[in-house]
C-alpha cells in the first residue's frame, strides 16, 4: 500500500501538473490557431491597451455594472475564487510536503483558520449547486456536466476536510484527497475550469471591440 | 396456548436474552477500553513554539522488536559534515542539538524534516508503516 501512496503522491504529482500546464498552453495555441484560420480580422481592432482595461475593470470587485446587480452571487463567487487558491497554496501540510521535496517554503496559514476556510468554500460550492436547481435562467443553461464539475472542485476540500480531522477511514481518505486533487488538475485543460485561462481571452476581445470600435465601456 | 405458539415465544425470549447479553459484554469493553490507560507514547515537541500537529506517536522499543532494529545508529546517526560516520551512534544527544527548528548553515535539515523523512523515507523502503500526516500526528 506504501508503493501506491507512494506512487500518486510521487510521480501522479509531476504527471497531474505536466498535464495541467501543458494542456493550458495548448488550449491557448488551439484557440489563436482557429481564431487565424477563422476571424483573424479581429487583430485589426485588438489592442495591449484596451485588452488589459477590460480584464483589469472586471478584476476589480463590483466594478463591473453587471455585478452589481447580483451582489450575493458575485460575493459568493468572488470569496470562492480567492480562496480556491488560498487554501490549497497556504496550507501547513502542503507546504510541509513541497518543503521536503523542493527546499523552500512560504508563509502558512494557521490550520484552525484554514479548517473554516475549507468550510467556506464547500459552503459555496453548495450554493452554485442550489442555483443551479433553482435560478430558472441558470437551469436552462445547465447540464449534468456542470453538477460533476462542482463535485470534482468539492471532493479535494470535503476529503482534505475528513482527513485533517481523523474522522473516519484515515488513509482511504488522504488517498481519495491526493487523487481527485490530481483529477482536477488535470481536468482543467479539458473542461470549463479551463476559464482560468481562457476568461483573460474573452475579457480582451470584448474590451478591444467596446473599446476600439464602439467606443464603448465593457464593463 | 397451541404449542407452537409456546415455541416461537420461547424464541423470541431467548433471542431477546441473548440480545441483551450480548450487549452487556459490549458495555463491559467499552468501559474497560475507555476507562484503562491507554495513553500513546509521544515524541516530546516541546521545542516547537506553536505546533500545528498533535505530537507524533512513537512507541519506541515496540517499533524496533517489529521492525527488527538491534542498531542504535540506524536512527540515531553521526554526521560530521555531510559525511555519515559509520559505527557511531547519538542517542545520547537529543536530535535538536544538530536540527535546529529552521535550516542553518550548519545544518541545512530542519529538526521536523529530519523526523519526517527519517520516519517515511523508511517506511516507503520497506513498504510498510505509516508515512501519512495523520497517521502519526494522532489527533489527542
Amino acid at each position: 500500500m506504501n508503493a501506491f501512496i507512494d506512487f500518486i503522491m510521487g510521480p501522479m504529482v509531476w504527471i497531474a501538473f505536466l498535464i495541467f500546464i501543458l494542456g493550458l498552453i495548448l488550449k491557448i495555441v488551439l484557440i489563436i490557431k482557429d481564431v487565424n484560420a477563422r476571424e483573424s480580422y479581429i487583430y485589426s481592432y485588438m489592442t495591449l491597451k484596451h485588452s488589459l482595461r477590460s480584464i483589469f475593470a472586471w478584476l476589480i470587485p463590483f466594478f463591473p455594472q453587471s455585478t452589481r446587480q447580483s451582489p450575493v452571487f458575485y460575493s459568493i463567487s468572488y470569496i470562492f475564487h480567492l480562496l480556491l487558491f488560498i487554501v490549497p497554496i497556504f496550507l501547513t501540510s502542503h507546504i510541509v510536503l513541497v518543503n521536503e521535496a523542493f527546499q523552500v517554503s512560504w508563509i502558512a496559514l494557521d490550520d484552525g483558520l484554514a479548517d473554516i476556510l475549507t468550510v467556506m468554500v464547500v459552503l459555496a460550492l453548495v450554493f452554485f449547486t442550489i442555483r443551479r436547481v433553482m435560478v430558472p435562467e441558470v437551469k436552462y443553461l445547465t447540464s449534468t456536466k456542470d453538477y460533476i464539475l462542482i463535485l470534482i472542485v468539492a471532493l479535494p476540500f470535503i476529503t482534505g476536510f475528513l482527513a485533517y480531522h481523523q474522522f473516519f477511514l484515515y488513509r482511504p481518505m488522504v488517498i481519495a484527497h491526493v487523487i481527485s486533487g490530481e483529477i482536477m488538475l488535470i481536468l482543467i485543460p479539458f473542461s470549463r475550469f479551463s476559464h482560468m485561462i481562457v476568461a483573460p481571452l474573452t475579457r480582451a476581445y470584448m474590451g478591444s471591440e467596446f473599446g476600439n470600435v464602439r467606443h464603448a465601456k465593457d464593463w | 396456548m397451541k404449542p407452537w405458539k409456546r415455541k416461537s415465544i420461547n424464541r423470541e425470549s431467548k433471542m431477546k436474552q441473548k440480545v441483551i447479553f450480548m450487549g452487556f459484554i459490549l458495555f463491559i469493553f467499552t468501559a474497560v477500553y475507555a476507562f484503562s490507560n491507554t495513553e500513546l507514547e509521544r515524541l516530546d515537541n516541546s521545542v516547537f513554539e506553536k505546533p500545528q500537529r498533535p505530537s507524533a506517536v512513537f512507541e519506541h522499543d515496540d517499533h524496533n522488536e517489529m521492525a527488527e532494529i538491534d542498531d542504535c545508529a540506524v536512527c540515531h546517526h553521526v554526521y560530521e559534515g555531510k559525511e555519515l560516520v559509520e559505527d557511531e551512534s547519538s542517542e545520547d544527544s537529543l536530535c535538536s542539538d544538530c536540527h535546529s527548528l529552521k535550516p542553518d548553515q550548519e545544518n541545512s535539515i530542519s529538526l521536523s524534516v529530519a523526523y519526517h523523512k527519517q520516519c517515511r523515507d523508511c517506511h516507503f523502503e520497506e513498504n510498510k508503516g505509516p508515512v501519512l500526516c495523520g497517521e502519526c500526528h494522532i489527533k489527542e
